[in-house]
Order: C-alpha cells, then structure tokens, then sequence
C-alpha cells in the first residue's frame, strides 16, 4: 500500500486554511472603512482592489492558460471609455453603460482571440501588444467620440436613485471601495471556479504542451478564446470602475501599454496560476510603487534616526528618491523575477510542496 | 465487403514530403478491429511521420486516411481524439507542473464535461498502468519509464477505440519493457485497437499480429511476424542500418 500521506484528498479546492483566511480577511476589509476614514487609505484600498481584480482576470488567460497577453489595457480601455462616453456625452447612467462595455469586450476577445491565438510564444505577446496599441490609437485619434488626447473629464457620477430616494452617492471615495471589494472577492470567487472545472483544465494543460493538449481532444483555440473572454470582461469591468472613480481618462491613463504592463506584473510577482496569486502581487505592488512615489521611505529612515533630515544624504534623497521611483520599481520587480521565478506565492507554494514530499518520503520507510 | 470486416483504419497512397524528404511514400495498410499491428523500420524510416499524418498533426501531401469509415482529411488532433484515435509522443510530453494524475484527468475530460467524473476515470487508468502510487507527484519529476507509463495512462483515459504507441519501450529497462508488453497485451484484452512503434524485434514479434516494415519513408513489407523476419528485404534494411 502507497503511504496515505501522498493520496490528495481535496481536489484541487482551496485548504480549510485559505478559505477561513480568505472570509476573514474579506469581513475585515468590509468593516474597514467603518473605522479608517482617512482618504487616502481609502484611495490606497480601491487601488489594490483594482489591481486584484485585473491581475486574477488576466492570470485566467495569462496564468493558468501561459497565454501571455501584454495588450489587457485595450479591454482595460473598452470599459472605461465605452462607460464615460456614454456617461459624458449621452448621459446614459454608468450601471447602464456597463452592460454595452462589457458585451464590447467579450465581442473584442472573440475576435482578437480568433486571429491571435494561432500565434505561439513570443508572436502571440507581440500581438497582443498590437492590438492595444491600435485600441490606443482609436482612442487618440477619434475625437469626436473620446476627445482624442485630451481625454474625459468627468462632471460627476449620478447618484443612484430608486424611487425617488438616494440609495447610494459618489462624493465619497466609499461607494467605490465598496464596488472594488466585491469585484475583487467575485473575481476571486471566480477564479477558484476557473481552477477546479474542465476549462481550468484545459487551459493548464495548453499553458503546458499545446501539442500533447490538442492530441488529447483539447480544441486549442476555442478555449483559449473562451479564458479570454472571461478575462476580458472582468479587465473591463475594472476599467469601468477605474474611470468612474478617478473622473477622468485618456488614452495614456486608459490604453497605455504600462497597463498591460503592470497587470502582467501583478500577477507574475505574486505568482501566476494561483488563486492568491494576483492578490499578493497586488498588496506588493500598490505598496511598493505607493512607497516610492511619496517621500515614504526618506520619512521612514529619518524617523528611525538613520538619516538626518537636514544633512546632504537627507536632502538629496528627499529631492531624487521620489523621481526614482519608476528605476527602484523596476529594478526591485526584476529582483523578484530573477529570484522567484514562481511568484512570491509560488516560492511559498514550492517550499510548502517540498517540505510535504520530504515528510512523505521520510512516512514511506 | 460486408461491415464486419471494414477496417477500422484504412491508410491509402498516404504521402508526406518535407521540402525534397520524402518522409512517406505512398504507403498503404488497413488494420482491423482488435489487432496489435507493429510498425517497424530504421532510424529516419518515417514511423513518427506516419503517426502525425494519421491523426492530424500535419495534413499529408497525398493520400487519405480513413477511420472508422470516415474521410480524416483536414481534420485536426482533437477532433480524430474525439473520433477516437489518439497517439502517444516518441519523446514524451507530461504536463509537466500538474500532477501525475491530474494529467491523466486531462485525457478523460474529452469525454465528460464532470472533473470528479474524470477523476475516477483517471484513477483507474493510473491502477490500469500501476502508476497510482504516483498519482500527487508532479508529472515533471517522474523518471523516463514512469512518464512512458503516464503516456499510456493518459491517452487510455480518453476512451479511445485505436491507440498508436510511438516507442513506449524506448529507454526503458527489461522489467520495465515487460511490464509495457503485458500492458500492451492487457489493452488488446479489452478490445482496442493498437497500433505499436517500437525497435525492440523480440517485442514486437510477440505482440503484433502483423507487421508493417517502412524503410525510407516506403513501405517495404507487410505480413505476420513469422513472414517479416524470414523477408530476406527486411533481413538486408536492417543489417544495411546496423552497418552503417
Ligand atoms: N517536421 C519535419 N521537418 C523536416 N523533416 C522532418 C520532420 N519530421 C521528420 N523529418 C524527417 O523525416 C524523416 C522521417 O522521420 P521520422 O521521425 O518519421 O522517423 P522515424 O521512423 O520515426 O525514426 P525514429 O525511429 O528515429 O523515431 C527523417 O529523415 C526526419 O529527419
Ligand atoms: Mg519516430
């Protein structure tokens, strides 16, 4: 008989310890803004919650699928400027625009999907660069839908209203937070869904071997195309709420490649075809580039006595350290990549496995 | 002919050129519902093209493919998979960061829709193959005979009706080899269709039921097994091959 230590008892599910990890943690940030009124903490929280949910969407695609598409800022794009035009120029409520900016996205990654996916490889990623570069270029150049460069500025986000009663206003950032929460903890949701199914699956085994995958009944592109779709929408989805909640996009800021950038990041730091994963990635991220951008790490080292604040190293820090930001960021994710080839959770993940084989083994004898 | 005995596979004038290589020529064969067919023949003979034309892979030049009565032309890998035709890989292809069986859960998902349904099936395969000991393992870390073993089982679980076994012997010791003939006469047990590359003769002489020799990309000889070996061109391709 085979040890019982190495017979897998729960299918691919999530441990008895991330699930309650998980519900906590989701009471918690719900309960947070009870109690944190500061706004920038807010504002930090709806940031992370932005990169959740784009990083969980392309990891679907990107992760689990290793299809990797550095073009997610074209459907990034698609929501927020289908539901800001439409808010802007035709006052159509953002609830309302939502629906067509999402049907447009799936529409987008069935037929991107269709032509791209024959690529493999490096085609494949140049490709996708391409497609949200002509999305960009859209955005730029049809000025009588998106005001070309200048972007939309925003003159406010209706307020929702039922019958006649306020249910809900957007002159707090706390509407928002709450959106953001939810669509982090359903893309969540959906993606230990996506993880246990057939299409998980598939995809997994496409990320591994596209040619053993397709001899084994795995029709390549239609799935692919499938994950796609699902990533696109939720890429969406967050575009939405990113314009709705900052009030103004352009095509920079919307379509920019450093958005399909920064979502593949997310995802790969903290480690991609995880469920957790993107979430990680995310709280590294948001906090490192928050970190950077402000005089934080200056502030912290004066604090802690190390630097005087008035001395040449105090000062010329205080002046350059937050024009670095970008250097350092790049410099501390290649750091990560290079060290952690899995993510931050898969070096967790690979530790953990590695401990559990040597127990294993040490059971058999 | 009456229904009983059309073939299950009909290979017919199939051609596969690769620039000025002609990989195969024109080869012919049918095999019948049940049979162990090995094909044999030198380094380069073209064995693995064959393979790739039947199911798809690559259209060929010429020629057509029939399986089960239908016209394969244009066809690609999964939907022959799903006809049920499926082949292993020469040089194997786990999925290498799943798990032993869940790769084997891959395989049964062509034919449910249901993962706890595949599992059982994929558990099965792996007891079928004697690899369940294995089945948390990571498929990248299993030693070569054991990833032959996982070919098998993964293909076994789509639930084929012909089964084409590129070199499952290939590197493997005796115990090993003889534990991939009893398996291969195990599946033929249960009704399959198998047909089998390999270049071990002692093996394929006591599996098949008839043999196919290609020898540059042409087929040389057909027959049973007693009628190959005593083929005095078979004889010459191989002691040719053995000299050079
Ligand atoms: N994709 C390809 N492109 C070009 N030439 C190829 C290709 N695949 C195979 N060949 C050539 O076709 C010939 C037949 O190769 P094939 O792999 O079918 O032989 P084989 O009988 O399976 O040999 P082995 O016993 O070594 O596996 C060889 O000369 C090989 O180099
Ligand atoms: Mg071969």
């Amino acid at each position: 008989m085979p040890p019982r230590t190495r017979t897998r008892t729960r299918a691919r599910g999530l441990s008895a310890f991330s699930i309650v990890a998980f519900i906590a943690a989701v009471v918690l940030l719900a309960l947070f803004p009870k109690f944190v009124e500061n706004p920038y903490a807010v504002h930090l929280m709806v940031t992370f919650f932005l990169a959740v949910i784009m990083g969980e969407a392309w990891n679907l695609i990107g992760g689990y699928g290793g299809q990797y598409s550095v073009g997610h800022a074209a459907y990034f794009g698609i929501g927020a400027y289908t539901v800001l035009v439409l808010l802007q120029t035709n006052g159509v409520a953002p609830w309302w625009g939502l629906l067509p900016a999402l049907a447009l996205a799936l529409g987008v990654a069935a037929i991107v999907g269709s032509i791209t996916f024959r690529l493999r490889g490096p085609y494949f990623v140049l490709a996708s660069i391409a497609v949200a570069e002509i999305f960009r270029l859209v955005a730029l150049n049809w000025k009588s839908a998106t005001n070309g460069a200048e972007g939309i500025l925003l003159s406010g986000v209706p307020p929702i209203v039922i019958g006649g009663t306020e249910i809900v206003n957007f002159s707090s950032k706390v509407p928002f937070y709450y959106m953001g929460l939810a669509l982090a903890v359903l893309t969540v949701l959906v993606t230990v869904w996506f993880q246990g199914s057939k299409l998980g699956y598939y995809l997994q085994a496409i990320r591994e071997d596209q040619d053993a995958a397709n001899s084994l009944g795995i029709p390549l592109t239609f799935y692919k195309n499938i994950a796609l779709m699902i990533s696109a929408f939720f890429t969406a989805w967050a575009g939405a709420l990113y314009g709705l909640y900052v009030g103004f996009i352009d095509p920079q800021t919307a379509v920019g490649l450093d958005i399909s950038v920064q979502i593949v990041l997310t995802a790969i730091i903290g480690g991609i075809g995880t469920v957790f994963g993107p979430v990680v990635g995310a709280a590294i991220l948001v906090a490192l580039s928050e970190a950077l951008r402000s005089n934080a790490i200056t502030d912290l080292l004066v604090a802690g006595g190390l630097v005087s604040e008035t001395s040449s190293i105090g000062i010329f820090l205080k002046d350059h350290l937050s024009h670095a930001h970008m250097l350092i960021y790049g410099f501390l994710v290649a750091i990560v990549i290079l060290f952690m080839p899995d993510g931050v959770l898969g070096a967790v993940n690979n530790a953990a496995r590695r401990r559990r084989a040597r127990a294993a083994a040490g059971g058999a004898r | 002919m009456s229904e009983t005995d059309s073939p299950i596979l009909d290979i017919q004038h199939v051609s596969k050129q690769f620039g000025g290589l002609a990989a195969n020529s024109d080869v012919s064969f049918s095999m019948t519902e049940g049979m162990i067919l090995g094909l044999i023949g030198p380094n380069g003979a073209g064995k693995t093209t064959l393979f790739n034309c039947i199911t798809g892979y690559y259209p060929p030049t010429k020629g057509d493919v029939i399986f089960k009565g239908k016209r394969l032309n244009g066809m690609t890998p999964d939907q022959v998979c799903k006809l049920g035709m499926v082949r292993t890989w020469q040089k194997v292809r786990p999925l290498a960061k799943l798990s032993v069986i869940d790769n084997v859960v891959v395989g049964a998902l062509v034919r449910t829709g249901s993962v706890p349904e595949a599992r059982e099936i994929a558990r099965e395969q792996l007891h079928v193959v004697k690899l369940a000991h294995k089945a948390d393992f990571l498929a990248g870390g299993l030693p070569i005979g054991e990833r032959k073993k996982l070919e098998v089982a993964r293909v076994l679980a789509t639930k084929p009706d012909l089964l084409l076994l590129d070199e499952v012997m290939g590197g493997l010791n005796p115990a090993e080899s003889e534990d991939i003939i009893q398996l291969i006469l195990e599946i033929k047990q249960r009704g399959l269709t198998q047909m089998v590359i390999e270049h071990d003769m002692k093996a394929i002489m006591r599996i098949s039921d008839r043999i196919v020799v290609l020898n540059s990309g042409e087929k040389l000889a057909e027959g049973a097994p007693l009628e190959i070996v005593s083929n005095p061109e078979v004889v010459t391709a191989y002691l040719g091959e053995a000299h050079t």
